[in-house]
This record gives structure tokens, sequence and C-alpha cells, in this order.
């Protein structure tokens, strides 16, 4: 399985394909909160710097518990939220910045796919319920902003190696694995119901 | 002895950190045969991660999911047990004991509907459903966390006089809604007909049934074998990246009604969060799940 060390330049997830399964290693920063979104937006309208620098950075969709102690702040867990909760403010965000990686799960919509494709990002899918295997890959917590909101809204930044697996589910250009499934499955509705139609009448 | 209120206590705060390190047997089990069966190869590969997430989680005794829900309790009183316990309290004791010692802590998920201020108290919190059992001489109480990653795509419609082809072309379109978001392969628990709050709690009780244990009246259990057939047809797949696998069960629950038939569906992401203990009437708590 590739490894891709961040930060990844254009051409390191250029040719990352849908289905395509990778890990990460380095800087990534994470939030799963739509107040943290809101202020994001904030920074980009006002043209102050994040506390945390997003240019073509890895920004996650991802919860994670933060306490403060003695030695600064540590991370006793993570794991993904739903990103379509985002979907109205991430293309903002990700053209902004050029964000080069971005996930969680469930994925973002079209708008998203767009912005990606014309900023030369990827979206990585994370497995929910994955707690345990994506903690493991923490080594590192660089910062901690917008530490007056709940832990899983903060801003963090982390040093990770080996994150993953991630599934490639938007690539570089834009291609949308859950595009093309939401579309197939609209495709086979209507099959799915005749199914069903004959089912019903050979037990009736 | 009597159940009293330091039984049912104890009870609560076990059984709400059992149901957040432990992926249910037959969940577990549900898995693995997905995996043997399953075509995708991405597929496969995230079942295993799923399966050695929850083997992780075990083992270390860590969370599998971080979000670790609201509380939710459904208690089910045998009308033969000895019992002299304030049930209600004794439950909101046991949850805030939790949530100050449990290792590691919780994030603050419980949230205030008006304000969506968050933090782990609330009113009505946790949320407690009551039922009888005849003839049982113990107290049985569910623990089901329950989270907006799946919780989200809940849903409710309420149609007159439906045919089985409506209802099942409902079922059908709220698991196309919620398509790739509710961390597939979900339990889908349904309730059909009785009124509007019976409806939603069969679909509740729908989720909480053993995977691969079919309703017992034919008919119905003919139901849930298509659409679990259908669903699966979608091509979600695990953590909706596509496969086969998107739906683990389909659990129905029916009641008869008047002539508007509510339809409730509910999910239960893969890991399935359930535990459930029982207290006996000699204050014995066995841990049965």
């Amino acid at each position: 399985m590739r490894n891709i060390t961040l930060p990844a330049t254009r051409a390191d997830v250029a040719d990352l394909k849908l289905g395509d399964m990778v890990t990460l290693s380095g800087p990534i920063v994470v939030t799963a909160g739509i107040p943290t979104h809101h202020r994001i937006i904030d920074c980009i309208e006002s043209g102050k710097p994040t506390p945390i620098d997003l240019q073509e950075s890895a920004f996650f969709h991802l919860g994670s518990y933060s306490q403060e102690t003695e030695n600064g702040f540590e991370i006793l867990y993570m794991n993904p939220t739903t990103s379509t909760r985002f979907n109205d403010l991430m293309p903002r965000i990700i053209r902004h910045f050029g964000l080069r990686c971005i996930g969680g799960k469930g994925g973002l919509d079209a708008e998203c796919a767009k912005a990606l494709g014309e900023v030369g990002g990827v979206y990585l899918s994370f497995l929910g319920g994955g707690a345990p295997i994506i903690s493991s890959a923490i080594r590192q917590i660089r910062q901690v902003a917008w530490d007056d909101l709940i832990s899983h809204y903060r801003l963090v930044e982390l040093e990770v190696e080996a994150l993953g697996p991630l599934t490639v589910a938007i690539d570089a250009q834009g291609r949308s694995l859950y595009q093309d499934i939401d579309e197939t499955a609209a495709a086979k509705r209507a099959g799915i119901l005749e199914q069903l139609a004959r089912q019903r009448a050979a037990t009736q | 002895m009597t159940i009293r209120d330091e039984h049912i206590f104890e009870a609560t705060k076990d059984l709400y950190s059992w149901a957040l390190r432990r992926v249910p047997d037959d969940t577990k089990a549900a898995l693995s045969r997905a995996r043997e069966t399953e075509t995708n190869e991405t597929a496969r590969k995230t079942l295993n991660m799923m399966l050695h997430s929850a083997m992780a989680a075990e083992s270390a005794d860590r969370y599998v999911c971080s979000d670790a829900g609201v509380p939710v309790y459904v208690v089910r009183i045998g009308t033969k047990a000895d019992w002299n316990a304030n049930i209600k309290s004794a439950i909101r004791a046991g949850f805030e004991h939790l949530v100050e010692t449990i290792d590691p802590p919780l994030l603050k998920h419980v949230t205030n509907p008006l304000t969506l201020e968050r933090g782990y108290h609330g009113k009505d919190m946790p949320i407690i459903t009551y039922d009888l059992i005849e003839d049982a001489d113990y107290i049985e109480i569910v623990c089901s966390p329950k989270a907006l990653g799946s919780g989200r795509w809940a849903a409710m419609e309420l149609f007159t006089f439906p045919t089985l082809e409506t209802i099942e072309t409902y079922i059908l379109d709220v698991a196309i809604k919620a398509g790739s978001q509710h961390c597939p392969p979900t339990v889908m628990g349904v309730g059909i007909g009785g009124t509007f709050d019976y409806c939603a709690k069969m679909a509740k009780e729908g989720t909480l049934r053993e995977i691969g244990q079919p309703h017992p009246e034919p008919m119905v259990a003919a139901m849930e074998k298509r659409l679990y057939d259908a669903v699966n047809q979608l091509g979600y797949g695990p953590m909706g990246t596509g496969g086969d696998t998107t739906v683990l069960g389909v659990h129905i629950n029916y009641a008869a009604g008047h002539g508007f038939t509510p339809v409730a569906v509910e999910f239960n992401c893969w890991i399935n969060r359930r535990s459930i203990a029982r207290i006996h009437s000699d204050g014995r708590i066995e841990r049965l799940e």
C-alpha cells in the first residue's frame, strides 16, 4: 500500500485512483466542528490568518479528545465524523487554501468534488468506528487552536505515521466514488422495485 | 434479597462502557460472513478493517468510535421480579458516575436542541423507556448509545391504507437517502403500523434484535429477506465506498393500527452498539451482551 508523505504536492496525489487505499505520514489538521468551519470562513473573509496554516494542507473531519497536561496537550483518541455536514462550507475552504487532502466519512457533494478537481486535491474515506486504528497513528501534537471550543471542535494539528488505510473516494480530477455510487443506485432502483414486486407476487 | 437502587446504578454505568468498547458477537459474525461473500476488493478490505478495529478496541479496552452518542436505556421489568428501587434516578446517577469516572473521558455530545450547547448533561438525559416482561423474575436493561452518524438518517412517514408496494418502496428510498453516510453496513429497524409513537418504538426494537433472527411470522420474515437483498443491491457497500454489503439485517416489527399507517426506519451503524444486563431478584447482575 502506498504511503504518502505530507505535506503532499499536487503531483503526489494526481494519479491516485478511486478505490485505492493509502496511508499518510506527516502533519495533518483535524476538526469535527461546524463552528470551527465558520471561524475558518470568517478568517477567509476578514483576511486574517487561521491559527494553524491550512495552505495546501491535509485537513480532515476527525473528532479528537484532547486534554491539557503538564507537557502540553495530548490526544486520547480520534475518529471521523460525517463530512456531508460540511458540504456548504467546504468548497470555499478547499479553493481558498488549495487543500491537498481532505477526508472524513460519508463523502462530500458534487460542488466539493468540483472544487477538489480545480485545486488538485483528493478526498480520503476513513473507517468510521476505527478509533483504535486511527488513533494509533498519532505521533505528536503540534498545535491545538481555538481551545475555547469543546474538544472535538478545536482545530488540531498532529503529526501522524502511516495513518490509515484510507480509501481514495474523490480523486484529484474531481471524480467521485459517492457520485458514481449514488447514480448507480438511482439507476438500479426501478429494477430493484420490480424484483420486490415479483417476490411479493410469488409469496402471495 | 431485592433489586435495589445500587444494582440499577451498577448495571447502568457498566452497560454504557461495555457498549462503547465491544462490538456484539452477532455483529462480528455478520461482518465475517459478509467478508466471505463480498465481491468488491476495497469493500473486503474495509470489512477486514472493521473486524480488526472491533478486536483492537476489545483487546486494548478502548472505544471503537470516538462518538459516544447519547445514553439510551430500555428497561424491561419482569412482572414477577422482586424490586424496590427508584429506577429512573438510579439510572441517572449511574450515568453521572460514569461521566465522571470513565477512562478515557467521553466527548461532550449531549446537545440542547434549542441552543445547540453541548455537554454531558441535558433535559431528560439519559433517555429511558420502560416495558414489562410477563412472568419474568428479573429486570433487563439494554443500553443503546445513539449518535448523529446513523441517528440522523432515521425517517418516518404516515400513509393511509398503504399497499406493501408503497411500504417497501418507502423503506428502500430511506436507504437510498442515507446512501454512503451512516457508516454502513447497518442494521435497519423498521416499524409498520400502530400509532406514531408506537411505530418509532417498533423500529428501535428492530435495531436491537439479534442479527440472523427473522421475524416469527413467515410473511414478515419473507419481507425482511427481500428488503435485505434489495438494499444490498444498491451498491453503497462498507463505509459507502462501494460493495455488496450495505446492510447486515433488516428487522421489521408491525402492529395493527387504524387506516393511517406509520412506517418508521432506523439505522444502527456497523458497530451496532448494544449491551444488555439482567438483574436477578437476588441482586446478581448478569451480562448478556
